[in-house]
């Protein structure tokens, strides 16, 4: 579970966050709603703990985690996967090497680099089965930067879950692909966050697809959160309408 | 894949190279006496003269620190001259190696362009302490000697970067210009050095840097720098007096570096106007309010009086012998150049082949092999060493927010950051041939030490280079790889080091080149190699002998260039 407790988050005197009081439960569904520059993005990055909350606390599973450092921070995060908007993935290297980073807190620098230089026949099945699972299992050992925009964003899912992860964080992962790619992904991420029970926060522009896939959606403004409910929620359109 | 190929072969390159040496780890262990002196000498640095160790010299009439001054001045001053003579040739050579300025391409340019490109590349690829030996084997000792042979070189190598320079230089402008009715020159000035200009200017900078620290080597042959102060002192036992002179060089260097990374600065950036947003101001306040840099204007007045009073602070450039001496030094050089053979066949060249086969299965092949793996074993050592050093020394990682993430570590990354940061520039500082002499007092005549003093000067570039790419690279993957719970070392090692790894490549290079360079003349300090035959061939008066070695090195300098130019070209292909 995660909670935020009057959260805060401000750099210098800019105030991104805004004293948020929040519970995600364990293996929910929830989207973040809201323009640009509503906060979205600083609250996962307070969920994973790269930024420290200015004030207020972030806990996970009991663990406060702006007191956690070095290895306790570390051994949380390796539970916790994250796709940033730009997917966060080396270009030059190969679909497998990338999805293999998945798995870096856990193999350590020496483990990390037996992969990334001769990866063996079970990792490379593993590998190949998560791939399959996205849809891209014939591009295992494709350069990232010769695939599609869609493509890539399955390889940066498919890193994420090779972390194994209890959560994951995504911050707007399908802003960049038409609305029928968009659909496929989103769809695609939930469906296999509620197979493998995980908990699953992304943030989103599109409503419709917030309603469509989400257990819950919480809507933001100006670092804070204004709504808080479920996707039938009538608040949620009415924020949509706001938005345009 | 290629990464791959790249790693086994460097490794497979360093292994073969330690072979063709023959060095091995017990090489390192010096002698009981050599352990003594080097006990004594290395002790010595803790301890720099502040006066003569010879108690006759004190109460002279130059006081010890004096003579560093002087031996400074002198150091900076041929510098400074030397690259003032070197910025004219490279101005020119860069000009006609240039197609910039073509209005329409023709044989006669494109003759001119790559017969310019070839000569500046050649006479780059003779170092310029061989250059200096030359001289003064040919007309005996004078300052213009040193002048002459810093210049020569480094007039090669700017008129080769210019050229280079001015060809990338974007000419959207000079096509404006021509297509306005501008000549193919007014569009060359007005729209290519125009833009050019402060890269130009960066460059030539930096070749300054280097100049102190060749006109300091330069001293090793008898110019009198701080290099000669350095290698009588030792001569005559005065280690103390030697660790003086290597901090006042190492200062000096470290000043001009830092001088010219601000002047460099202000030249690519631009100095941001200070005119606000308000309305209804006049021309002057707006002319007032331009974006302008004092310290700039006071390096460039201070440059040019520089150059002035070098020039005219010495009045005797001729000087050191006399003029019938230095024709009859001349006249005895120009004729025993020829090698001997065909002297002795009144100029029949036909027996030119069997006198270099001979002298290269001799000895010419063996020091060529041994050169060319002195200088690749060492870059790839500098390599090896850089890529683990830049994990712990660049900025974005030695911090308790590695890329942005927060960690919440030691402070001690912080701390060995800035620790190998100083060491690099430290690295960076000393000339490689100063550095070599030095370790040749611990280690003893191996090539472990042409191999270390080339290693760390290298490594400390490469590290710094290295350092700033990946700073500078912003990379969303290393975040990723510390958000989920990843080390710095596997942030570095999956994310940085492959979306940097061409760069580093491409440093990489650009450094053997120098590494070989610089490879040819190390062997003058007593290691065999091409530098040995050239100042034994010296030694011996044995011109033909020196010519052909100078000769070999500069071909293997020439290759060596051509190779790391090609690999580089190809390597910006592929970024």
């Amino acid at each position: 579970m995660l909670e935020f407790q009057s959260a805060s988050l401000s750099y210098g005197a800019t105030v991104a966050l805004d004293s948020i009081d929040l519970t995600i439960r364990s293996g929910e569904q929830v989207c973040l709603i809201g323009p640009s520059g509503a906060g979205k993005s600083s609250l996962l990055g307070l969920c994973n703990g790269r930024v420290p909350a200015t004030s207020g606390k972030v806990v996970l599973n009991d663990q406060n985690l702006g007191e956690l450092k070095g290895k306790a921070l570390k051994e949380v995060r390796s539970g916790i996967a994250w796709v940033p908007q730009d997917l966060g993935l080396v270009p030059n290297l190969r679909v497998s090497q990338n999805v293999a980073c998945g798995q870096a807190a856990r193999k350590g620098f020496w483990g990390l680099m037996r992969s990334l230089l001769l990866m063996g026949k079970a990792e490379k099945e593993r590998v190949s089965g998560l791939l399959k699972r996205v849809g891209i299992e014939k591009k295992i050992f494709a350069r990232v930067d010769h695939l599609s925009g869609g493509q890539r964003q399955r390889v940066a899912i498919a890193r994420a879950l090779y972390q194994q992860p209890q959560m994951i964080l995504a911050d707007e992962p399908v802003s960049a692909v038409d609305p029928e790619r968009a659909k496929s992904l989103v769809e695609l991420l939930t469906t296999i966050a509620r197979e493998e029970k995980m908990t699953l926060v992304m943030s989103l522009h599109d409503v419709d697809l917030a309603q469509r896939y989400f257990d819950r959606v919480i809507g933001m403004r100006a670092g804070r959160v204004v709504l808080d409910g479920s996707p039938d929620d009538a608040g949620v359109r009415e924020l949509y309408r706001l938005d345009q | 894949m290629r990464r791959r190929w790249f790693f086994i072969g460097a490794i497979a390159l360093f292994f073969g190279g330690l072979w063709v040496l023959e060095v091995r780890p017990g090489q390192l262990i010096p002698s009981e006496g050599g352990r003594e002196a080097a006990g004594d000498f290395l002790s010595a640095a803790f301890q720099p003269a502040l006066d003569y160790e010879e108690s006759d010299m004190r109460g002279g009439e130059v006081s010890f620190l004096g003579k560093i001054g002087k031996a400074l001045w002198l150091t900076v001053r041929y510098a400074v001259v030397a690259m003032s003579l070197a910025f004219a040739i490279g101005v020119i050579g860069g000009v006609l190696g240039s197609r910039a300025w073509w209005s329409k391409p023709n044989l006669f340019l494109q003759v001119l362009r790559i017969g310019t490109r070839l000569l500046a590349t050649a006479i780059r690829s003779v170092h310029e302490l061989m250059w200096a030996l030359l001289f003064l084997s040919a007309v005996g000792t004078s300052p213009l000697v040193a002048i002459l042979a810093m210049a020569l070189p480094y007039g090669g190598t700017l008129a080769k970067v210019f050229s280079e320079l001015l060809d990338e230089s974007e000419s959207s402008a000079g096509e404006v210009i021509r297509a306005a009715g501008g000549s193919g020159f007014t569009a060359f000035f007005a729209g290519v050095v125009t833009k050019a200009l402060p890269d130009l200017a960066t460059y030539a900078l930096y070749r300054l840097e280097c100049a102190v620290r060749s006109s300091a080597v330069l001293g090793f042959v008898g110019i009198p720098t701080i290099g000669y102060e350095i290698k009588t002192a030792y001569e005559d036992g005065h280690y103390h007096e030697i660790w003086s002179y290597v901090y006042a060089l190492l200062i000096v260097v470290i000043l001009f570096e830092a001088w010219g990374a601000k002047v460099r600065g202000l030249l690519t950036k631009g100095t941001p106007s200070r005119v606000g947003e308000e309305k209804g101001q006049s021309l002057s306040e707006l002319w007032q309010g331009r974006g302008r840099s004092w310290f700039l204007r006071f390096s460039v007045a201070t440059l040019a009086v520089g150059i002035a009073a070098g020039w005219m602070a010495e009045d005797r450039w001729g000087a050191g012998v006399g003029w019938e001496q230095r024709e009859r030094n001349l006249d005895r050089f120009t004729g025993e150049m020829v090698p001997y053979p065909v002297r002795e066949a009144d100029g029949d060249w036909s027996v030119f082949g069997s006198w270099f086969s001979e002298k290269m299965s001799d000895e010419g092949a063996v020091a060529l092999w041994r050169t060319f793996h002195v200088g690749t074993t060492a870059i790839l050592l500098a390599g090896g060493l850089s890529l683990i050093g830049i994990l712990f020394a660049a900025r974005t990682l030695a911090t308790s927010n590695p890329r942005g993430v927060r960690d919440g570590g030691s402070k001690i990354r912080g701390l060995l950051g800035m620790f190998l940061r100083g060491a690099s520039m430290l690295a960076r500082a000393m000339p490689e041939y100063i550095l070599a002499f030095l370790l040749l007092r611990v280690f003893g005549p191996t090539y472990w030490v042409l191999i270390f003093a080339l290693a760390i000067h290298n490594g400390g570039i490469l590290l710094r280079l290295g350092a700033e790419v990946f700073d500078n690279t912003k990379s969303q993957a290393s975040e990723v790889i510390l958000a989920q719970g990843g080390n710095r070392s596997s942030a570095y090692l999956a994310a940085m080091m492959p979306a940097g790894f061409n760069r580093l490549v491409l440093f990489l290079f650009y450094r053997w080149e120098s590494c070989i360079r610089e490879a040819t003349v190390l062997g003058m300090l007593g290691v065999a190699s091409l530098g040995f035959l050239i100042s034994d061939a010296k030694v011996a008066f044995f011109y033909d002998e020196m010519i052909l070695w100078v000769c070999l090195g500069a071909a293997l300098v020439f290759v060596g260039d051509l190779t790391s130019d090609f690999v580089r070209g190809k390597l910006r292909t592929a970024e």
